[in-house]
C-alpha cells in the first residue's frame, strides 16, 4: 500500500498526516521530543501503526513519502546550541557579524543588550586579499593566512566554518581559494562559503546568512542522521524530503547543503494547505491565521503561492534566503492580561506556557490568560477541553480575572473577560495588517483561513476587525502544516547579483546568469530524481529607481528575458512599485538599476486529494448537543448558543451564528452575523450575513 | 460635562491602531527614499498629531526627531487657521518658527472627516542638501542662517489637491540635489498613507468615540509619567557639561548648565544659567534642545509610556532665548541637534546621584564626516555621510554593560550603518577597516560601550570633506568609580606622507585621490569600580581582544598567563585587594 505522511515536529506536539492512495487521511498528535526530535517521530509512527494494527515495520515499509518539517535549527540557533563555529573573512572588517550594522532595537531601554553572536570575536579571522565593487583583485588573497587561520581554527575544536570576503558576490575565486585551504585543514568541519549560500550584495546580510548556515550545519546533519537511521532500521525505503522556508521540500542531501533554508521549516507547509481547501471555493488567494498556545502567526497566499521575503531575520540575526513572510505576535492561548501603569488593558507578549499554564489548568496558574477569558466567556466546554482527556475549572479562571483585571479596571468578570477577548483580537488583527497593508494589500479582499488549536474561536472577531466577510476553518485545521506537507513541491530559489544601470545592462550577461542558475536547479532537481517534464523555472529580476536603496523583487516571463525585453521589464517595475508603494516615477523618466538576477526551480510532485465527506442536508440537527450560555459578541450580552459535536455534521449542514462547533482538537466559533456550511472535504466556510459595517 | 463613557479596552484598541498607522508611514519612507540618509539610516520620523497638533503616536527612528513635530504642527495649525482645506500639504523646516535642524524638512497633510479638520499626519526627514553655502548643509562658517540654508516658513505646496508649481519649483530651485524633491514626494506619499488609514479608523469607531477615547489615551500616558517623576525625590538638582569649539574660535569653550526641579508629579529643566550663544553655527533651537531634554530624560523611565502628548505633559522645559540652547534669529545654528550629548550628560549629571539606578555613564558624542566628488568610474557624483564610522559605545548601567557601536544619545542605535558592500557601489572609496576598538571602552564594574576604528582609502575626483561633532576634547565620563571612554579623531594621511588631524568642524576643500582617512569613534564611560568586574569576565574580553592584557592588569586588576590566558589567581587577588 502507498502511504504518504506528513510530520511536523513543533515545540509542543509532533503533528502527523497520514494519506492512504485510496483516498483515506488518518491524523495524529503526539508529545514531541526536544532532545532528540527522531524519537518523537518514531514514537508517532509506532502508535499509528498499532491503531492500525499493523507492526511498525509492515506500516512504514508501506510509506513512499515522509514529509518532514523540523525545527531543530530554529531552535539551535534561538537557544545558541549550534556548532562550535569559526569565521575567515577579509582583513579589517572582523566585527561585521556582531555590530549587526550598529543597531539597537529599542532605543529609549538602555539595558536592552545586543544579540550574542554565533560566532564569538576570537573565533573570527581575518586574512588580506581584497576584491573591488567590480570583483576585481586588488589584493591577491594571503593563502598562508587563510592556512594558519585554518589551523588555528582547527586547534580551537571548531567544527564548522563560514567563509564570507568583501565583494565576492562579484567574484567567487578569493573564496573558492579559501574554501580549498580550509577542507585540506579541517577535512571533518562544515563549510559554509558566502558566494554559495547567498551570492548576493550586502556584505551583512551574506555574512550573517553564510554564519547562521555554518551555525545550524552540524545540527541539523546530526538530526538527519539520526533520523534517518532509525528509519531505515525501522524499514522505510521510500523517499525522505525536508520542508523549507520557501515553501518548497528538497531532498536531506540538498538540504545539508543549505541547511538556514530550514528556519522555519514548520509553518512554510501551513499557506499550501490553506490554498487547497479554499480552491474548491474557487479562491488561490488567502489569508492564513495560526494561532496556537504561545504564539500568533499571520501569513499570505497570492495566486496559490505563499508570500516570501528575502529580508527576514531569525532572533535579531539577518537572513537573506526566501523565506516565508510571516508575522509572529505574542498572542496565543496562554497569553497573560496586564494592566499597565497608565491603567489600560494588555493581554501578552508574556504567556504562561504549559507551565504553570492558565488559571483554569489548575496547575497553579494564578495570572489571568486568554484561555481562562474564553472560558467565563462559555466558549469552552470544561468538562470536554482537549477531546475530553482534561478538564478546566471555572472557579481558578474568575478569580484570576477578577484579581488581576476586573477589579483594578472596575470591572464585571464577564466584561474583564470580553475586554481581554477584544484587546488580543485587536493585536492579532494587527498582525494581519503586518503582511497585508504593510504591503499595499487590503485584506478585505482576502478569505481568512483559520489554523491552529486557539485559531477558530477567535477568528470571526479577527475577521471583523478586519472587514473580512468570508473565513475557512479547514478540516485539519489543528494540524495544517503537517497536511501542507504533502502538497508541497520540491523547490530551490537561487540569486546571483548583477549590479548595473539599465542603460548599460548587457543582455547576454543576463542571460547567461539565468542559464547558469537554470543548469544548477536542473543539477539538484536532477538528482532529486525529478523528471525534466516536471521541472519549471520562474525567473525574477531585483530592480529599483537608480540611487533608490530598496528593490523590488519583480516576477517576469521566461520569454520577457530571453527576449531581454527591457522596455518590458521597466512596466513591470513601475507597476510593481506602484502597487507596493502608491506611486511610480514611468513619467518622469527615472532610469533603472538592476541589482540581482533571481530563478526559482520548481519539481512537481504528484499530491493526494482532500478526502470526501458524507453528504448530508442543510440541516445539523443530527449534530446538536445541548446548547450552552455563551458571550455573543456583537449583541453584548450571554444567550444560549447551540453546539455541535464536529464528528456528527455532514457536508451540505448549514449552521448559523452564534453557534459552537466542537471538535476533539478545537472549538469553532461561528460569530452572530455569521452563517457557516460545511463543504464537501469537511472544512467550515463561514460567511458574513449583513450588509457589512 | 456630558461626554460619552469612556470604553476602557477601547483606548487599549485605539492605542494599538494608531501605531500600526506610523509604523506604517514609516515603512513607506524607508522604502522609498533616496538618500542614504533616510533609507539606510532611516533618520526620520512619522507621526499622528491631533487638530491642535498635540501629538497622538509616531514612529521614531531618530529620538532627536521625536518632539520636534508637534511644535510645528501647533504653529501650522495656527499660522493658517481659517485656510486649512482638504488636500492640502504644507512643508517646513524654518528654525525660528519651531524648526529644529535647516536639513530636517518637514511635509503636514491635514486629515478632514468631511468639512471637519480632525487630525495631522506629517513626516520629518533629513535632507541631503537644503541649499545655502555648503553642499550637504553643514557650514561652519556660517553667522547667519542663510548662510545655511533655505529657509522654507510653513508653506503650502498643494493646495485643495492641487500642487502649487511655482511654490514647488522656488523651494527645489534652491537645493542642490534632485533627489531631494523625490525625498520630499516620498515624505507626502508617507502623509497620505497616514491619512487614509487615520481615516478608516475613524470610520469604524466614529468621530465622538475617536475624540474621547484619543483624551483617554492621553491621560494614561500622563499617568504612566507622573507615576515615574513621583518615584524621583522631590528637589533641586544641578548638573552641567562643556560644548568645546564653536566652528570659528579655536578654544572657545561654553557651559550647558541645568537646573532640575523635582516637585510632585511636575519635573522643571531650567536652563537659564546656560552660556550665551556662539556667533558660529553651534547653537540649538528650542526645538532641538527640548527634544534632547526629552529624549535623555524618556530612557531614565518605564520605556512602555505609549508617546503622545500625554507622555510630556507633566515635563517643563525652560530654555531662555540668546542661550546657546535657544539661539536667537538670525543665528546659524546647524549643529543644534549634536548639542544633545553635552546637554544630555548635564543632566545625567544632574540625577546620577539621586536616582543612580536609572542612569547611564557618559555617552560617546557623534563626530561625523561628510565626503562628496565625483565618482570617474561612474561619471557621477555622489556625497556620503560616513555613518560607520561615528558611532561610538554608550555610558553603561548599574546593571549592564553600554551598548559597543551604537551611536551618540541622540540617535540610540537609530542611525545604521552603510552595508560596506553598499558603500562601495554608492562611492568611489575603498573600505579598509571598519572595527570594535581594544580598551576603547570605559572600564568598570560594567563597562561603557566599544568605540569603533574605521580606515578608508579615498578614491574619485574632487573630494571635499566636512566634519562636524565633537568630544575629541573630553572623553564620555565614567561613573562611581568607572572610567572614562576614550576620545573622538579624524585623521588624513595624504599621498606625500603628511598628516591632517581635522578639527571637530571642518571643511577640506581638496582631499586627493589615494589619501588614507581615519577615524576613531570611542567608546562610553564605565559604571562602578572595574575592580568588581568579574575577572572570568575580563578574562573572555582579553581573548577576544576587546580588553588588552594590559588593562586587564592595571585597570581592572586581572592578572592572566599571556600564553593560556589562565587567571593568576594569587596575582589577582593582591591586585584587587584580597576580595
Amino acid at each position: 500500500m502507498a502511504l504518504q505522511i506528513g510530520i511536523d515536529v513543533g515545540g509542543t506536539f509532533t503533528d502527523f498526516f497520514l494519506w492512504s492512495a485510496d483516498g483515506r487521511i488518518e491524523t495524529h498528535k503526539t508529545l514531541s521530543t526536544p532532545s532528540d526530535p527522531s524519537v518523537g517521530v518514531l514514537t508517532g509512527l509506532e502508535a499509528m501503526a498499532e491503531k492500525r494494527g499493523e507492526s511498525l515495520g509492515d506500516f512504514v515499509a508501506g510509506i513512499r513519502t515522509i514529509v518532514h518539517g523540523t525545527t531543530v535549527t530554529t531552535n539551535a540557533t534561538l537557544t545558541r546550541k549550534g556548532a562550535r563555529t569559526g569565521l575567515i573573512t577579509t582583513e579589517g572588517v572582523r566585527d561585521a557579524l556582531e555590530m549587526r550594522r550598529g543597531i539597537r532595537e529599542e532605543q529609549y531601554d538602555n539595558r536592552y543588550r545586543n544579540v550574542v553572536p554565533l560566532i564569538p570575536r576570537f573565533l573570527r579571522r581575518t586574512v588580506p586579499g581584497r576584491l573591488d565593487r567590480r570583483g576585481r583583485e586588488i589584493t591577491p588573497l594571503d593563502q598562508d593566512a587563510v592556512r594558519a587561520e585554518a589551523r588555528w581554527l582547527a586547534a580551537q575544536g571548531v567544527e564548522a566554518v563560514a567563509i564570507c570576503l568583501m565583494n565576492a558576490f562579484a567574484n567567487p575565486e578569493h573564496e573558492n581559494a579559501a574554501e580549498a585551504i580550509v577542507r585540506q585543514e579541517l577535512p571533518r568541519a562544515y563549510l559554509s562559503v558566502s558566494s554559495r549560500v547567498l551570492p548576493a550584495i550586502r556584505f551583512y546580510d551574506r555574512l550573517s546568512t553564510t554564519a547562521i548556515n555554518a551555525y545550524i550545519g552540524p545540527v541539523l546533519e546530526g538530526y538527519l542522521h539520526s533520523l534517518t537511521t532509525k528509519l531505515a532500521e525501522a524499514g522505510f525505503a521510500g523517499v525522505l524530503l525536508i520542508m523549507q522556508s520557501n515553501g518548497g521540500v528538497a531532498r536531506p542531501e540538498i538540504t545539508r547543503e543549505l541547511p538556514a533554508s530550514t528556519l522555519l521549516s514548520g509553518p512554510a507547509a501551513g499557506p499550501r494547505a490553506a490554498v487547497a481547501y479554499t480552491e474548491p471555493h474557487g479562491e488561490k488567494s488567502c489569508i492564513l491565521i495560526d494561532m496556537g498556545g504561545t504564539s500568533f502567526e499571520a501569513s499570505l497566499v497570492r495566486d496559490g503561492a505563499a508570500t516570501l521575503q528575502t529580508e527576514g531575520e531569525i532572533d535579531r540575526l539577518r537572513l537573506g534566503l526566501p523565506m516565508l513572510g510571516i508575522s509572529t505576535i505574542g498572542a496565543g492561548g496562554g497569553s497573560i492580561g496586564w494592566i499597565d501603569d497608565g491603567g489600560l488593558l494588555r493581554m501578552g507578549p508574556e504567556s504562561a506556557g504549559a507551565a504553570p499554564g492558565p488559571a483554569c489548568y489548575g496547575r497553579g496558574g494564578r495570572r489571568p490568560t486568554c484561555t481562562d477569558a474564553i472560558l467565563v466567556l462559555g466558549y469552552l466546554d470544561p468538562q470536554r477541553f482537549a477531546g475530553g482527556r482534561m478538564s478546566l475549572d471555572l472557579e481558578q479562571a474568575r478569580q484570576a480575572i477578577e484579581r488581576c483585571v476586573a477589579k483594578p479596571l472596575g470591572l464585571s468578570v464577564e466584561q474583564a473577560a470580553e475586554g481581554m477577548y477584544r484587546v488580543i483580537n485587536a493585536n492579532m488583527a494587527h498582525g494581519v495588517r503586518e503582511i497585508t497593508i504593510k504591503r499595499g494589500l487590503d485584506p478585505r479582499e482576502f478569505p481568512l483561513v483559520v489554523a491552529g488549536g486557539a485559531g477558530p474561536l477567535h477568528a470571526c472577531a479577527i475577521a471583523e476587525e478586519l472587514g473580512i466577510r468570508t473565513l475557512l476553518v479547514p478540516a485539519t485545521a489543528s494540524i495544517l502544516c503537517a497536511s501542507g506537507m504533502l502538497l508541497s513541491d520540491l523547490q530551490h530559489d537561487y540569486v546571483r547579483s548583477y549590479v548595473t544601470s539599465f542603460a548599460d545592462l548587457d543582455p547576454a550577461r543576463l542571460q547567461t546568469l539565468i542559464g547558469e542558475l537554470q543548469a544548477r536547479g536542473e543539477e539538484e532537481l536532477g538528482r532529486e530524481g525529478v523528471p525534466a517534464s516536471r521541472i519549471e523555472h520562474q525567473p525574477a529580476l531585483d530592480l529599483r529607481y537608480v540611487k533608490q536603496y530598496h528593490e523590488v523583487t519583480v516576477s517576469l516571463p521566461r520569454e520577457v528575458i530571453d527576449r531581454a525585453d527591457l522596455g518590458a521589464i521597466a512596466r513591470a517595475f513601475h507597476r510593481e512599485h506602484d502597487r507596493l508603494y502608491g506611486y511610480n516615477l514611468e513619467a518622469e523618466g527615472t532610469a533603472l538599476e538592476l541589482i540581482n538576477v533571481r530563478l526559482r526551480s520548481i519539481g512537481r510532485t504528484e499530491k493526494p486529494a482532500l478526502p470526501r465527506l458524507a453528504e448530508g442536508g442543510a440541516d445539523p440537527e443530527a449534530a446538536a448537543r445541548p446548547p450552552r450560555r455563551a458571550f455573543v459578541p456583537r449583541s453584548g450580552g450571554y444567550a444560549n448558543v447551540p453546539v455541535y459535536d464536529a464528528a456528527l455534521l455532514r457536508a451540505g449542514n448549514v449552521i448559523d451564528g452564534p453557534a459552537l462547533i466542537e471538535r476533539s482538537d478545537t472549538t469553532v466559533l461561528v460569530g452572530a452575523g455569521f452563517v457557516a456550511r460545511v463543504d464537501a472535504h469537511g472544512s467550515y466556510l463561514l460567511s458574513a450575513t449583513g450588509a457589512g459595517e | 460635562m456630558n461626554a460619552p463613557p469612556v470604553d476602557k479596552v477601547l483606548v487599549s484598541i485605539l492605542g494599538r491602531a494608531l501605531k500600526s498607522i506610523t509604523d506604517e508611514m514609516s515603512i513607506s519612507m524607508e522604502k522609498t527614499t533616496r538618500s542614504p540618509i533616510l533609507c539606510e539610516a532611516k533618520d526620520f520620523v512619522t507621526g499622528l498629531y491631533d487638530a491642535e497638533g498635540r501629538m497622538l503616536e509616531q514612529t521614531e527612528n531618530l529620538p532627536i526627531l521625536s518632539f520636534s513635530l508637534s511644535p510645528v504642527c501647533r504653529h501650522i495649525a495656527e499660522h493658517f487657521r481659517g485656510e486649512i482645506y482638504p488636500g492640502d500639504v504644507f512643508f517646513h523646516n524654518d528654525v525660528f518658527s519651531f524648526g529644529n535642524q535647516n536639513n530636517d524638512v518637514a511635509a503636514f497633510k491635514p486629515i478632514f472627516h468631511g468639512e471637519k479638520l480632525i487630525a495631522w499626519s506629517a513626516t520629518k526627514g533629513h535632507q541631503a542638501d537644503i541649499g545655502g553655502a555648503v553642499r550637504g548643509g553643514y557650514n561652519p562658517g556660517a553667522t547667519e542662517v542663510w548662510q545655511e540654508a533655505l529657509r522654507i516658513p510653513a508653506v503650502k505646496v498643494y493646495e485643495r489637491g492641487k500642487l502649487r508649481r511655482d511654490v514647488w519649483d522656488l523651494i527645489f530651485a534652491n537645493i542642490r540635489l534632485p533627489i531631494v524633491e523625490e525625498d520630499m514626494r516620498a515624505e507626502i506619499g508617507a502623509c497620505t498613507v497616514g491619512e487614509r488609514r487615520l481615516l478608516e479608523l475613524v470610520e469604524r469607531i466614529g468621530l465622538e468615540r475617536f475624540e474621547t477615547h484619543k483624551q483617554a489615551l492621553f491621560e494614561a500616558a500622563r499617568k504612566m509619567m507622573t507615576a515615574e517623576i513621583r518615584a524621583i525625590p522631590d528637589g533641586v538638582y544641578q548638573g552641567e557639561a562643556k560644548v568645546y569649539f564653536d566652528g570659528r574660535t579655536p578654544g572657545s569653550v561654553y557651559t550647558i548648565r541645568v537646573t532640575i526641579t523635582v516637585d510632585g508629579e511636575r519635573i522643571v529643566f531650567d536652563y537659564s544659567e546656560t552660556d550665551p550663544q556662539t556667533n558660529g553655527f553651534v547653537n540649538g533651537t528650542y526645538t532641538s534642545s527640548a527634544s534632547a531634554t526629552v529624549l535623555t530624560f524618556l530612557q531614565m523611565v518605564n520605556p512602555g509610556i505609549p508617546h503622545n502628548d500625554g507622555m510630556v505633559e507633566p515635563l517643563e522645559i525652560i530654555i531662555p532665548e540668546g542661550t546657546i540652547l535657544n539661539a536667537a534669529y538670525p543665528a546659524a545654528t546647524t549643529f543644534g541637534n549634536h548639542l544633545c550629548p553635552p546637554n544630555a550628560d548635564a543632566i545625567i549629571r544632574a540625577l546620577a546621584p539621586v536616582i543612580p539606578e536609572r542612569v547611564t555613564a557618559g555617552w560617546n558624542p557623534l563626530l561625523c564626516s561628510l565626503t562628496s566628488g565625483l565618482d570617474p568610474e561612474k561619471n557621477d557624483s555622489y556625497v556620503d555621510i560616513f555613518f560607520m564610522g561615528l558611532k561610538g559605545g554608550s555610558g553603561a548601567t548599574c546593571e549592564c554593560d553600554g551598548y559597543d557601536h551604537i551611536g551618540m544619545i541622540d540617535a540610540s542605535g537609530g542611525i545604521l550603518d552603510q552595508d560596506y558592500e553598499m558603500f562601495e557601489q554608492s562611492t568611489p572609496h575603498l573600505l579598509l577597516q571598519h572595527e570594535l576598538l581594544c580598551d576603547s571602552a570605559g572600564a568598570g564594574k560594567h563597562r561603557g560601550g566599544l568605540g569603533v576604528v574605521s580606515r578608508v582609502r579615498l578614491g574619485g575626483e574632487g573630494t571635499e570633506l566636512v566634519t562636524f561633532g565633537d568630544g575629541d576634547v573630553e572623553p564620555a565620563f565614567g561613573l562611581f568609580g568607572g572610567g572614562d571612554g576614550t576620545l573622538n579623531s579624524i585623521e588624513l594621511h595624504y599621498p606625500d606622507g603628511k598628516v591632517y588631524k581635522t578639527t571637530s568642524k571642518d571643511i577640506v576643500r581638496t582631499v586627493p585621490a589615494g589619501t588614507l582617512y581615519v577615524q576613531v569613534a570611542g567608546g562610553g564611560g564605565g559604571y562602578g569600580d572595574p575592580h568588581q568586574r568579574p575577572a572570568e569576565l575580563v578574562r573572555e574580553e582579553v581573548r577576544n581582544e576587546v580588553i588588552s592584557l594590559e588593562a586587564a592588569r592595571e585597570i581592572y586588576g586581572v592578572v592572566l598567563d599571556e600564553q593560556t590566558l589562565e587567571i593568576c589567581e594569587a596575582e589577582t587577588r593582591r591586585l584587587r585587594g584580597g576580595e
